[in-house]
């Protein structure tokens, strides 16, 4: 049998490879819809909003200053106190916090689990500052055709720019939790859903004026991988050590905590760091 | 009054949706999901990821069209979303079913009982299941659907002449595979 005849049976032989059926046209589109209208919740009232107060960028802005340093503290608290967990006795709580971050004191919990506590807090904070994230960065021009990258604009708008890095302070401090909590075996549904969230967070901010700057965009692709990864394994509901480390590669090999520590400014001194 | 250039019909559609015009929306779903849908399924064997996969597509799609700047068609474009979603979900899916199966650990099947077409089709899609990710949706895409190797090169990024290249490798690979089974039929 020649060239022409086996690329002849091999043509034939794989015309009903994974033959498709029935194109479920209208149900998919149902589910992208409600998908879009979930994304885009905050979206038009706040873009309405903002667009005729611009006074209220700069407030904005510090409002969003003050909630990146909390969040850069609590990120590197954590640390901390997931550390002093493996040799602190059950029930003793971690190191007194900063006047700064003074929101998130180390209390135990019932279970005598002060991580699971700073973890809570730190859910908290981060939800609350992303969907203050999102807000901002619907409400930009970003979503009227401006292309600035956030390291080419020599005037970016302060606002804007605090929030993609609250944004990515917060995705720190959901990492280290992530890392933290797996390591003892914990995963539940408030950890998927703060990682939907900031999931959902990161692929707008790729789809923003953000992601004009090549750095950052590399850094939202390596961050929607991660979160891809860790909301899977969330879902999954279960605790497997492969898949764990899985994710733990692709956080490594790609450098992902290095990453957002370089691009957020850490030794902002009011953190506390 | 609408061009009959395709490109422009791409840009014009495009602009409509980024204006919020919802059937417009609608109009390019209509468009593309089909085409969409087939490869993802080709690439997934499964109608429920193949649906995932594509859902997945629009709502990427829809939410970077702000980025679409016409260079490619809007096809192409769509496409490459779609197989970067499918390759994305293949791996997530693969390591959930701890498949780690290569092209050398496909399953010997049993002694042809039903005739040599049917097995020697299982064994030859088992052979293109385990092809590799750069193989595969060449493959796929050329052999099975019927894509230009620009179409190709356009989806995946890469140009035509390595889209035809990565054919003769699966080709080959599959011809290997095929070899052991077919005996004298394909040797």
């Amino acid at each position: 049998m020649n060239d022409d005849q086996v690329n002849e049976l091999l043509s034939k032989g794989v015309r009903d490879y994974n033959q498709p059926g029935h194109v479920p046209r209208e149900e998919m589109w149902a589910r992208i819809q409600a998908e879009r209208s979930r994304q885009e919740v905050h979206a038009p009232s706040v873009a309405r909003r903002s667009t005729s107060r611009a006074w209220m960028w700069p407030s904005a802005g510090i409002a969003a200053a003050l909630l990146i340093a909390a969040g850069i503290g609590i990120g590197r608290r954590l640390e901390r106190s997931s550390a002093a967990v493996v040799v602190a006795p059950v029930g003793r709580t971690a190191a007194a916090p900063s006047a700064l971050d003074s929101s998130v004191v180390v209390a135990p919990e019932p279970n005598g689990d002060p991580t699971a506590s700073v973890i809570g807090k730190l859910r908290h904070a981060s939800q609350a500052n992303d969907v203050h994230a999102r807000e901002v960065v619907a409400a930009s021009p970003s979503s009227s055709g401006g292309r600035t990258g956030l390291s080419q604009n020599p005037n970016p708008n302060l606002a804007y720019q605090l929030v993609v890095l609250q944004h990515l302070a917060g995705t720190e401090a959901m990492i280290t939790s992530f890392q933290a909590s797996a390591k003892r075996g914990v995963t539940d549904t408030l950890m998927l859903g703060w990682s939907r969230q900031l999931l959902s967070t990161t692929r707008m901010l790729a789809a923003s004026p953000a992601s004009a700057d090549p750095t950052m965009k590399r850094l939202l692709q390596d961050l929607d991988l991660v979160l891809t990864e860790i909301v899977q394994y969330s879902a999954s509901g279960t605790n497997n050590p492969d898949e764990l480390n899985l994710i733990e590669q692709s956080i490594n090999q790609r450098s992902v905590i290095s990453k957002l520590r370089s691009t957020i400014p850490g030794r902002i001194p009011s953190a506390g760091t | 009054m609408l061009t009959e250039n395709p490109r422009l019909l791409d840009r014009q559609l495009v602009h409509r949706c980024l204006a919020g015009d919802t059937l417009a929306e609608r109009a390019l779903y209509d468009a593309h999901v089909d085409r969409v849908y087939r490869l993802m399924h080709r690439m997934a064997g499964d109608p429920d990821l193949a649906a995932d996969f594509t859902q997945d597509t629009f709502i990427r799609a829809f939410s970077r069209l702000d980025q679409f700047r016409g260079e490619a068609s809007l096809s192409t474009w769509l496409h490459a979303i779609a197989v970067s979603v499918a390759l994305n979900g293949m791996r997530q899916v693969k390591r959930i079913r701890g498949r780690t199966e290569n092209i050398d650990d496909v399953p010997e099947l049993a002694a042809p009982a039903s005739g040599f077409t049917a097995d020697l089709k299982a064994k030859l899609h088992s052979a293109v299941d385990a092809l590799s990710e750069k193989l595969r949706p060449v493959f796929v895409m050329h052999d099975v659907e019927g894509f230009t190797h620009e179409e190709i090169g356009g989806t995946l990024g890469i140009p035509a002449g390595t889209s035809k290249a990565r054919l003769f490798d699966a080709r080959a690979k599959l011809r290997l595979a095929l070899a052991a089974f077919a005996g004298d039929h394909i040797a």
